[in-house]
């Protein structure tokens, strides 16, 4: 059966078992990517890549939702992620709105905008798209450059430590790693809605074959649109907690391609890209290897760690073609064929 | 009057350095198909190449061409084959890939550098042509000529020989190719060796001009991406033509709006390109369509 | 009796060698010092450059029996932006134990890391970066012992005042200036600085440009300038659009009377891309050089002879005497403090008062309310035969040094 004629069906798919396995499954996942806490709990180097490991899982989880699911290969997420951080800063200090309700008009501007800004670049292919949406990176880079007023300019914004809940700022990194934990949960929960959700048969069948979708009746633009609009949100939403734990942005820090933009994408790929596992599963990989390669090899010959990544990445990508995932799939099935062959 | 000529000898000027590098990205990225983002990365080993081959062996930039192009054929042809070609099904993965290869290539450098600023001298450095007020620096010039003489030999190769006819064919259709008894692979391999070749060429020629440094690959593949689309995919007049548009544009921008803005301005241009005509000028109608499915 | 008393003489010895024992290992414990900088990347260059600054005044303080009776230890982490200096801090600070942090000519990650190393209660020792927000949100940790921006700034106005004015035989109200500068923070205060200051001065700013470092071109640059017709041309930036726009200018043939760069252009890439020819009488502003007047900066030399000895070769960068200045000036407060402890540190800081001339950078240590050393000021060269020689404040001069090509012919 193709992904389109499963898409025709009026009802989301799932008994009420399927939907009990789901979210035994998703809780149980969950439950184990929370484990390092529990073990790292005192140690603030540990807790700080968790940090940013939790963190780099949903915004790529976020990213998945249109690249994976939906086929739309996107570069310019980091608009998005740079969106809700400087709306957040920006609320914060100027008017001092607690970052819980800040990090919300970011969401919703980029849930509005951001399809809006890629509607044009919808009919666009594969590399096409790609490119299309590094170029509104690099204009974002510029425009935030410019517009001193609205982001800071080349100064960006600096948010002064005054610890309290309300003002989502910690003590102690172990607090952010729980906040963090809560986006990726978050992220992933809604991937999971969606994926079991019509929109995600639409979202699948538009990326199997766009014309066939149309062609069956299926809205390929407002899939599109309302694909990015979550994604879009969620990834500004990461951006409001990524400031609230740095504290100080500028546009090179947002709009940076290998650090931001591009990584997104190259966690879910490493990790299997069209999973909803993948991301989380690249960002645990990635994440804390490149920041103990940085840890350990930094100091010495300049480059070194980041050759040496950048060679791992590449045998992995070599030899696990489909990701993480991918490899876990054949390991699986040989499991399972290994299992029913008869003994000898 | 003479202002508006002398910044547009400017971007035609800078449009040849444009074309120039992205000449060899529109043939990867038109005929096979992968969207090499370590493009920059191989003309920055274009000019580490020739300052090279200045400090080793004396060499002027422009004569050291006949080191670096052979080298980054070679290079080009490994690449296609060990990297680009296992991941054949996985285009995502691809790009992935040359992302990996832009920074395995740029960190090695600067392990091997530790990222001193070098600079390649040339005897032709202080030459130039002056039509008025408006000087011409001999080290663009050159560029300029050597843009137009590899679009018009890229051209007859690409339509008098059998290799060339054989890249047309794949880019066309590659089952039928692979019917009509066409190696796609090694077709491909020969491509992405010309591709890093026009890389290197245009790596040597632009070292005089620049400052050497291990990331400056960066600031010429979104340009490069830029007139790729601009120009079309897979046409050699849309590379040549479309680099000069990107450098005009800016060279305007620049002087009559802000040094600034610049960037933005030649984005939005090719922003609006691809929205309103994905194809580019000389591009196929269609070809942009000829999706990352029909890939084996 | 006699028994049990020798018992507890002998106690009371072992007791007391006890003691000496544990106090010899606690200070044999070296005092390890954590230099976070860009040590990948674009600017791993002059990251590494400072950190072999830093390890020459390791080197040399440990041979004078170290600080607080304890040896140090230089421990390096890499940071190339804001974040990965709050994980090079937490890992230095936590793995390491390191005691007190260093850095960094890159403002952004002095700021993250600086707030980072507040976290862990640790002093944060600025030597070379140049932001004004550094000092001006005056973080419980934090000092700087180098010029800010606003110094460099300064410097060239008063450069221009009564310096170049005069060798150009004008008065400061007819002399005319076009700013141009690199489109960061970095390039953009000290341009603000410098508009502002000029103009008090009564100096005419014709002009104003910016443009980002990594432009392919620069010819609309030089362009726009030549349009200005200013007497003196300004350009604040980094290495690769100094270079590029020294070359684009040479090759239009564009000649203000006198040209000034700000913060780089005194480098041997400069003179590799440009020839010692062209750059005759152009002015740097920048850190001040190794091989400046011994009189202004005593103990430069010593630098110098202990870089060539270490390196084989000459520093590639002023940053690194910086460093190395820097940090001799931290292990003097940290000794007067008695302590590493940040608010100690910082209160034997501020009761220093050394003029100008007291560390081989010509630096004195004088801090204002902010931690921003007041004497540390940078210089200006000028481009002589293919040299980078000191030429102001005129104090910093070498005897005989005069000023050449100017106006440019």
């Amino acid at each position: 059966m193709s992904s389109v004629e499963v898409a025709q069906r009026s009802a989301p798919a799932g008994s009420i078992a399927s939907f009990n396995r789901t979210v035994l499954l998703l809780v149980g996942g969950l439950a184990l990517a929370l484990a390092p806490l529990a073990v790292l709990s005192d140690d603030r180097f540990w807790l700080n890549i968790l940090v940013y490991t939790y963190l780099f899982a949903g915004l790529s989880v976020a990213w998945n939702i249109i690249a994976g699911f939906g086929g739309q290969f996107s570069l310019g997420h980091g608009v998005f992620f740079a969106v809700g951080a400087y709306m957040t800063a920006r609320l914060y200090l100027i008017w001092g709105i607690t970052p819980w309700l800040g990090l919300i008009p970011g969401a919703v501007l980029c849930a509005l905008a951001g399809p809006l800004i890629f509607w044009p670049t919808f009919r666009l292919k594969g590399a096409f798209f790609a490119i299309a949406t590094l170029a509104f990176n690099e204009v974002g880079f510029v425009l935030a450059n410019y517009l001193e007023t609205v982001t800071g300019g080349p100064r960006g914004l600096q948010i002064p430590f005054q610890a309290s809940l309300g003002n989502m700022i910690f003590a102690h990194p172990l607090s952010y790693a729980f906040l963090m934990f809560g986006f990726m949960a978050a992220c992933v929960s809604i991937a999971v809605v969606i994926t079991r959700s019509r929109l995600g048969y639409y979202l699948l069948a538009v990326r199997e074959d766009e014309d066939a979708a149309r062609a069956a009746g299926i809205d390929v633009a407002g899939v599109k649109l309302r694909g990015t609009a979550i994604s879009a949100a969620l990834s500004a939403i990461g951006g409001s907690l990524f400031v609230m734990y740095v504290r100080t942005i500028d546009p090179p820090t947002l709009f940076s391609l290998t650090d931001v933009g591009f990584k997104f994408a190259l966690l879910a790929l490493i990790g299997g890209i069209g999973t909803i596992i993948g991301p989380v599963l690249g960002a645990f990989l990635i994440i804390p290897a490149e920041s103990w390669l940085r840890a350990e090899l930094g100091g010495g010959l300049p480059g070194m760690h980041l050759a040496i990544l950048g060679g791992l990445m590449l045998l992995a990508v070599l030899f696990m073609r489909r990701g993480v995932t991918g490899v876990l799939e054949i390991v699986w099935h040989r499991w399972r064929s290994a299992k029913e062959r008869p003994h000898d | 009057m003479s202002d508006v000529l002398h910044v547009l000898v400017v971007g035609i000027l800078l449009g040849g350095i444009y074309g120039l590098v992205s000449i060899g990205l529109n043939l990867i990225f038109g005929v096979i198909r992968v969207v090499n983002f370590a493009h920059g990365e191989l003309v920055m080993l274009g000019m580490y190449g020739a300052f090279l081959a200045y400090s080793l062996l004396g060499i002027d930039p422009y004569l050291s061409v006949v080191l670096v192009v052979p080298a980054l054929f070679l290079f080009g042809l490994i690449v296609q084959r060990l990297i680009i070609e296992p991941l054949q099904s996985e285009s995502m993965m691809q790009m992935f890939a040359t992302f990996a290869l832009l920074t395995i290539l740029q960190n090695v450098v600067l392990v091997i550098t530790r990222g001193e600023g070098h600079n390649v001298p040339t005897k032709v450095a202080s030459l130039g042509l002056e039509l008025g007020e408006i000087r011409i620096p001999a080290t663009r010039l050159i560029i300029l000529i050597a843009v137009t003489a590899v679009a018009v030999l890229l051209h007859l190769f690409l339509h008098r020989t059998l290799i060339g006819k054989s890249i047309r064919a794949v880019t066309q259709d590659r089952q039928a190719a692979r019917l009509v008894g066409i190696n796609v692979e090694r077709t491909f391999m020969v491509t992405f060796g010309i591709g890093a070749a026009l890389a290197g060429l245009a790596g040597a020629l632009i070292a005089p001009i620049y400052t050497l440094s291990p990331g400056i690959g960066g600031n010429f593949i979104l340009a490069a991406f830029a007139v790729v689309v601009l120009g079309g995919l897979g046409s050699v007049a849309g590379a040549y033509f479309g680099g000069m548009i990107v450098g005009i544009v800016e060279a305007f921008a620049g002087y009559y709006i802000d040094p600034e803005l610049k960037q933005a301005i030649w984005f939005l241009i090719f922003l609006a390109v691809l929205v309103v005509r994905p194809t580019g000028l000389f591009g196929q109608v269609g070809a942009e369509e000829v999706g990352f499915r029909e890939q084996s | 009796m006699e028994a049990t008393g020798r018992a507890k003489l002998i106690g009371l010895l072992a007791w007391l060698a006890g003691v000496a024992l544990a106090g010899v290992a606690t200070a044999q414990e070296p005092l390890k010092i954590g230099a976070i900088n860009p040590y990948s990347g674009p600017l791993a260059l002059y990251g590494d450059e400072m950190a072999r600054g830093y390890q020459i005044a390791v080197n040399e303080r440990n041979a004078k029996g170290g600080v607080l009776g304890r040896k140090i230890e230089l421990v390096r982490g890499d940071a190339t932006n804001p974040q990965q200096a709050i994980a090079a801090v937490d890992q230095l600070a936590t793995r390491d134990k390191v005691e007190i942090f260093v850095g960094t000519y890159v403002s952004a990650i002095a700021n993250a890391g600086s707030d980072a190393a507040l976290r862990h209660q640790k002093l944060w020792w600025d030597t070379n970066a140049l932001g004004a927000e550094l000092t001006e949100r005056k973080l419980a940790n934090f000092v700087r012992s180098g010029p800010n921006g606003s110094h460099f700034a300064e410097v060239s106005v008063r450069a221009v005042i009564e310096m170049i004015a005069p060798a150009l035989g004008k008065k400061p109200n007819e002399i005319t200036v076009a700013l141009e500068h690199e489109d960061s923070i970095y390039g953009k205060t000290i341009a603000d600085v410098q508009k502002a200051r000029l103009e008090e001065k009564g100096v005419k700013v014709v002009g104003v440009g910016a443009h980002n470092f990594r432009a392919t071109d620069l010819t609309d640059v030089v362009m726009r300038a030549r349009r200005t017709n200013a007497d003196l041309w300004v350009q604040t930036g980094y290495v690769p659009d100094t270079n590029l726009m020294l070359r684009t200018a040479r090759e239009q043939g564009y000649k203000p009377a006198a040209i000034m760069t700000v913060g780089t252009g005194d480098t041997f890439e400069t003179l590799e891309a440009l020839s010692a020819e062209y750059l005759e009488g152009i002015f740097v502003v920048s850190y001040p050089r190794a091989d400046i007047s011994e009189k202004y900066a005593p103990g430069a030399s010593r630098f110098l002879d202990a870089y060539r000895k270490a390196y084989n070769r000459d520093p590639i960068a002023p940053q690194s005497l910086s460093a190395y200045g820097g940090l001799l000036t931290m292990f003097d407060a940290v000794q007067a403090a008695g302590s590493t402890d940040p608010a100690k540190v910082r209160a034997a800081a501020a009761a220093m008062d050394k003029p100008l001339g007291s560390y081989p950078t010509g630096f004195g240590a004088k801090f204002d309310d902010k931690f921003q050393n007041t004497r540390a000021l940078p210089v200006v060269i000028q481009w002589q035969g293919g040299k980078q020689v000191t030429v102001f404040p005129v104090e910093a001069r070498r005897e005989g040094v005069a000023l050449r090509n100017v106006p440019r012919k």
